[in-house]
């Protein structure tokens, strides 16, 4: 302590940390972005995609982008996404359980020797298709759930994960291009943070560590935010036992768009600019976790 | 990430609560010594504190990282929230005696009243009394006769930084009078 510094009342740290919870609620981030409905942010992703691919040359197309696919085909995957998707909203068993990548292959290998025009058109052409059917069930709707390439979640989340995918991939060319990568804007980043956190003790889980668990997720810069969870919260430390040990309990920080990169799996956990704090084999088990949620 | 203080501004505009209780474990000692040399130390100094530490959550976007440690922005807003405080204590007395001046024929105030009152005025009195005599004279004009600086500055013909820094050094004499007592009083 210092000269100027005098001993704190004792009480004063939690007077001063109510009162500030009391101003503003925990997890709360601000500036606070607008928000938008799940249909805007797969509109505004899908409009961000298509001035970039609009901005291509004609050899861009050509040029590698994931799997053995190149923009074309990269562009003809998202066509043939779009189209399961309208066939998941028709409740089509066979696109429930179908594999991503296997069935939108033959969208993709289809692409090859076409014009590039044709292949965006197709697509914007889909995109099109899904917003009128989004549409058409109203704000109700939206709660229905949907069975597609083995998720079943409600509309309004398939079309955050369709607004998550469309940005991975428009990122993907832009890398195949050449271009800088691209940051959703934070209203679209915040719904996509929302929900990978939300799915993220599922990650966990599924990755082997059944908990119980608590992880306190801070992601920073517009569209972040904070989330205090928690997996196994049947958990009783009354009845805690050697089978039943303590949770593991870790604090990670991290860039939001950062975050949402390591979850679409185009960034290790190791390259990930984050600040761990708690139990450290937790919050890496978490991030590995992270990048397991990601379609491709 | 980015530097301790970015970082914890970042946190802080994420909204993580963790990060406050971080900020105050690591200067609320500091911002409570800021505002017990202006205000005392008692209930006035503690509010003080409480509204620097809101003022960060609720804005942390106020404070730039690039211009300057969290810990000079917390100290800088610590010993402006105390001046007001002063000033506002101040204004309410000097309020209260004017109001007792002109308002002879209105009701008169309860016995408790009278003597909370005199106790206050008194005190506050005999401190201003103790002051040299050109801080005296400021202060007296500032608050008891309701000047803004620079009609002070007018009526004692000296520049208005002057008065500034006659006010600034009457301030801190003054707070010793400016106890809890003083600060609750209605």
């Amino acid at each position: 302590m210092t000269a100027a510094e005098h001993a704190v009342p004792p009480d004063l740290r939690a007077r001063v940390l109510a009162a500030s919870r009391r101003a503003r609620a925990a997890g709360e981030p601000v500036p606070a972005v607008p928000a938008i409905s799940p249909a805007e942010a797969y509109r505004r992703a899908a409009d961000a995609l298509y001035r970039a691919l609009s901005a291509l040359d004609t050899a861009a197309w050509s040029r590698p982008a994931i799997r053995d696919l190149d923009v074309q085909g990269l562009v003809g995957h998202l066509t043939g996404v779009e189209d399961d998707v309208q066939r998941c909203m028709a409740s089509d068993p066979a696109v429930s359980q179908a594999g991503h990548v296997e069935s939108t292959q033959a969208a993709a290998v289809r692409q090859a020797g076409r014009d590039p025009a044709l292949t965006l058109a197709e697509w914007q052409d889909a995109v099109s298709r899904t917003l009128t059917l989004v549409a058409a069930r109203g704000q109700d709707g939206l709660d229905t759930g949907v069975a597609l390439h083995g998720m079943q979640l409600p509309l309004r989340a398939l079309l955050v994960v369709r607004a998550f995918e469309l940005w991975v991939h428009e990122n993907d060319i832009r890398q195949a291009a050449g271009l800088p990568l691209a940051v959703p804007d934070p209203s679209v980043l915040s719904l996509m943070t929302a929900l990978a956190a939300r799915l993220l003790p599922g990650a966990a889980v599924r990755a082997g560590m059944p908990g119980p668990a608590r992880l306190h997720l801070v992601l920073t810069g517009p569209g972040g935010g904070t989330w205090d969870l928690e997996w196994d919260p049947e958990w009783d430390p009354e009845t805690a036992s050697a089978g039943r040990p303590y949770p593991a309990e870790a604090s990670i920080v991290a860039d939001a768009a950062g975050f949402c990169r390591l979850v679409a799996d185009r960034m290790t956990p190791a390259e990930l600019d984050s600040y761990i704090s708690g139990d450290r084999d937790h919050a890496a088990g978490v991030l590995t976790a992270a990048a397991t949620l990601a379609l491709d | 990430m980015g530097g301790t203080d970015a970082l914890l501004a970042a946190r802080l505009a994420a909204g993580d609560d963790h990060a406050l209780a971080e900020v105050f474990d690591r200067f609320g000692a500091a911002v409570y010594g800021a505002a017990a040399y202006v205000v005392g130390t008692g209930a006035g100094a503690q509010d003080v504190v409480q509204d620097v530490f809101v003022e960060l959550w609720c804005h942390p976007d106020r404070y730039d990282p690039d211009s300057g440690s969290l810990r000079g922005y917390l100290m800088l807003l610590a010993r402006h929230r105390a001046v007001d405080a002063m000033r506002s204590e101040l204004r309410r007395i000097a309020r209260q005696e004017r109001h007792y001046r002109l308002s002879s024929d209105e009701r008169p105030p309860s016995p408790g009243e009278q003597v909370l009152s005199a106790h206050l005025a008194s005190e506050v009195r005999a401190a201003i009394q103790r002051l040299p005599a050109a801080q005296r004279q400021v202060i007296e004009l500032a608050y008891f006769e309701g000047m803004t600086c620079r009609e002070v500055a007018s009526a004692v013909g000296i520049p208005e930084g002057t008065v500034k820094s006659r006010l600034r050094l009457a301030h801190a004499k003054l707070e010793a009078v400016l106890d809890r007592q003083l600060l609750e009083a209605p």
